[in-house]
């Protein structure tokens, strides 16, 4: 586990975690077409890398990652969210990413550990 | 020990607050559909997928490399004669042979040859390659195997109220049929829902009866008629008897009239050798022997009472319970009494006096079974009481051969039909004897426990393969037993033969030793008698009565303590052991 930092009362930044999931997405579906086949393989292995990369910022936050894999078929996609949480502490973040074929959405939820 | 304290404090009291607040609704995506990217896709439909559900195989093929072959032979008539010389023309063949002969190296060829051919000559005389081996030797026979009797099958009563199975009937050809006859036999048990109906059952399908037989009464005896298949002959418990035949249906075909029945339930009936093959005779604890024509069931054909002072009168008859005739001596049958004799009886007497020509005893309960042995017909098994006994039919003072006493009654028995010195029995706790006298006297051959409850009746098969037996709670069990069971051994007639004499004659020796002893008391007696003028020592009834009362309880006793000291030694026997390990 990586280390926590106590005392460390920092909000979340959404800005760090929105950079290490796009990386993420990049080096996964960066320069493929959509393909029924593989396409669960992919959203599995987005969420898994990107909460990767957010446990190994060692913030003390707990995380929800959500991705959303779309084809390009003309059809139109909306969601939306609301929480209730402290908005001191707790914050959220949304990646909309496209290509030729598909367009990937994962929203990624953190909720401080108050101690 | 560590000393611990515990306190507790509510989360709420201590660490961060928890302020919330919402956060309003945030949209993510917002994707609006675009109509022309459809374009760049096609509906399929309707959309066919085939999918196969079987065994993933692959398939593979070899082909050896051709081999050419072809066949020749050669059928040398003569030649090697050179091309200019003529085999037909002699004057041409004697002068190549004059000319061949001079050559230097014929001789040495010739004798080269000449060996060569020796030696294949008297190869081929020295081993017979045709030969056949083992052609005259005998099939050698099996090692001995372990006497063993296994279940084939479980015929139960399908009625809720369960009746004892008290007689079974193989089918006489093939043997693919049992006729059992189902009867509550405990007086005055006979419930009103009880249901009357036999049953034929196929042995192949224990699940189901081939067929029911509905009788009035329910049957106590059954038996199919040797010589017609079809036609089966029961006698039922209100002393009635019933004929079926089994291609008209379940009701009895004709019943006896009421009148001229029985008058107790009709405990045994077999079929008589006769040439219309329709004859049949009954017995039952009335006292009486009855003889039907089943074409005419109105009335019996004849009629024998059991008086053993042979005056013919019914209220001194013995109660029959079981009968015997054997097809190759016609003109004798015995019956079995619930007093424990059998009577041995003359069919073709005139009077009812002559009828019954002696009786044997020497049991003391009623005799549930009586058979002649099939080899040695002048030897029978009675089973009654807790003992089988062999007896000889010219010896009427005790059997000459007998088992020990058990501790369950026994209650059938039977010889096998296969080999003369094996015969069964089976007890009220429910085992199965198989007792083969040449091997064990003592105890029986193979016990076998069938089933928990009595066992009313049994019957072998002629193959003496199978045997069925009935139980109290109606179940027919079928068994099989191990082959050394029911094939003849070599010498077991001679064998048999040679004990049954050899006990014959032990028992009339044993009797001629008691006739004159008892001639010399009397003949002591008479003269004590002259000299005393007075009988003393002579107890009254009741005298003898208590004194044997007591004797009894006293060896009853004797024999619990005995169990009970063995017991005790077996249970200190362990404590010791305990203790030492």
């Amino acid at each position: 586990m990586e280390e926590y930092h106590p005392g460390d009362e920092v909000a979340f930044n959404p800005d760090e975690a929105s950079n290490s999931v796009k990386e993420c997405i990049e080096g996964i579906i960066g320069g493929v077409d959509y393909s029924q086949n593989k396409v669960n393989q992919w959203t599995a292995t987005i969420v898994e890398h990107s909460l990767t990369q957010l446990v190994k910022q060692g913030k003390p936050f707990k995380y929800i990652v959500n991705c959303a894999v779309m084809q390009k078929s003309g059809a139109g996609l909306h969601t939306a969210s609301s929480c209730y949480w402290d908005t001191t502490t707790d914050g959220s973040c949304t990646v909309r990413w496209e290509n030729r074929t598909m367009y990937c959405v994962v929203s990624v939820f953190a909720v401080a550990v108050a101690l | 020990m560590e000393i611990v304290y515990v306190y507790t404090k509510k989360r709420s009291e201590f660490g961060r607050q928890c302020n919330f607040s919402d956060r309003p609704a945030e949209l993510h995506v917002d994707i609006l559909p675009d109509p022309s990217l459809a374009a760049n896709f096609v509906e399929r439909d309707p959309c066919d997928v085939p999918t196969q559900c079987t065994q993933e195989m692959s398939e593979h093929e070899v082909n050896t490399e051709r081999f050419e072959h072809e066949t020749r032979g050669i059928n040398h008539a003569e030649g090697g004669w050179p091309k200019d010389v003529n085999p037909q023309e002699m004057e041409q063949t004697i002068r190549f042979r004059k000319k061949v002969e001079k050559d230097e190296n014929y001789i040495n060829t010739i004798m080269h040859l000449g060996s060569l051919m020796e030696h294949c000559i008297k190869q081929n005389n020295a081993i017979d390659i045709y030969e056949e081996y083992f052609d005259g030797e005998e099939v050698v026979e099996e090692a001995e195997e372990q006497p063993s009797a296994k279940t084939i099958n479980v015929f139960r009563d399908p009625n809720p109220v369960k009746r004892t199975a008290t007689s079974l009937s193989w089918h006489p050809d093939r043997n693919r049929k049992l006729a059992v006859a189902y009867s509550s036999l405990e007086f005055q048990r006979t419930t009103q829902d009880m249901n009357y109906d036999s049953y034929i059952w196929d042995i192949e399908n224990p699940n189901k009866p081939e067929m029911t037989l509905k009788p009035v009464s329910p049957l106590v005896c059954l038996e199919y008629n040797p010589k017609d298949s079809h036609i089966l002959i029961g006698g039922s418990y209100n002393g009635q008897l019933a004929y079926w035949d089994t291609r008209k249906g379940s009701q009895p075909v004709e019943m006896s009239t009421m009148e001229h029945s029985h008058r107790d339930p009709v405990y045994k009936v077999i079929w008589l050798q006769s040439k219309t093959g329709t004859d049949a005779f009954s017995a039952s604890t009335d006292g009486q022997v009855l003889w039907w024509d089943i074409r005419k069931f109105s009335e019996p054909t004849e009629r024998l009472v059991l008086d053993p002072s042979k005056k013919g009168n019914l209220e001194n008859a013995l109660g029959a319970i079981s009968l015997e005739f054997e097809t190759t001596m016609p003109t004798k049958f015995m019956v079995g009494t619930e007093q424990g004799l059998v009577v041995s009886c003359n069919r073709k007497a005139k009077t009812p006096a002559e009828k019954i020509v002696c009786t044997y005893s020497g049991h003391h309960g009623p005799i549930y079974a009586l058979q002649r042995n099939p080899f040695f017909p002048k030897n029978f098994l009675t089973v009654a009481d807790w003992t089988a006994r062999i007896w000889s039919e010219d010896i009427k003072e005790s059997s000459i051969m007998w088992t020990k006493y058990h501790s369950a009654n026994l209650l059938d028995g039977c010889w096998s039909p296969m080999r003369p010195s094996v015969f069964f029995t089976i007890k009220m706790d429910g085992t199965l004897d198989v007792w083969d006298f040449l091997f064990k006297q003592n105890d029986p051959t193979l016990t076998l426990k069938v089933c928990d409850e009595a066992l009313y009746s049994m019957q072998v098969q002629d193959n003496g393969r199978f045997i069925a037996c009935g139980s109290q709670l109606g179940t027919a069990t079928l068994l099989e037993i191990s082959s050394g069971l029911c094939t003849l051994q070599r010498n077991e007639k001679a064998l048999a033969t040679a004990m049954f004499e050899r006990e014959t004659k032990r028992e009339k020796i044993l009797e001629a030793r008691h006739r004159e002893m008892r001639l010399k008391d009397r003949s002591r007696s008479e003269q004590s008698k002259e000299d005393d003028g007075n009988m003393d020592g002579e107890e009254s009834a009741e005298e003898m009565l208590a004194r044997s009362e007591k004797e009894f309880f006293e060896m009853v006793g004797a024999e619990q303590k005995k169990k009970e000291k063995e017991e005790e030694e077996q249970l200190d026997k362990e404590e010791e052991e305990d203790y030492f390990e």
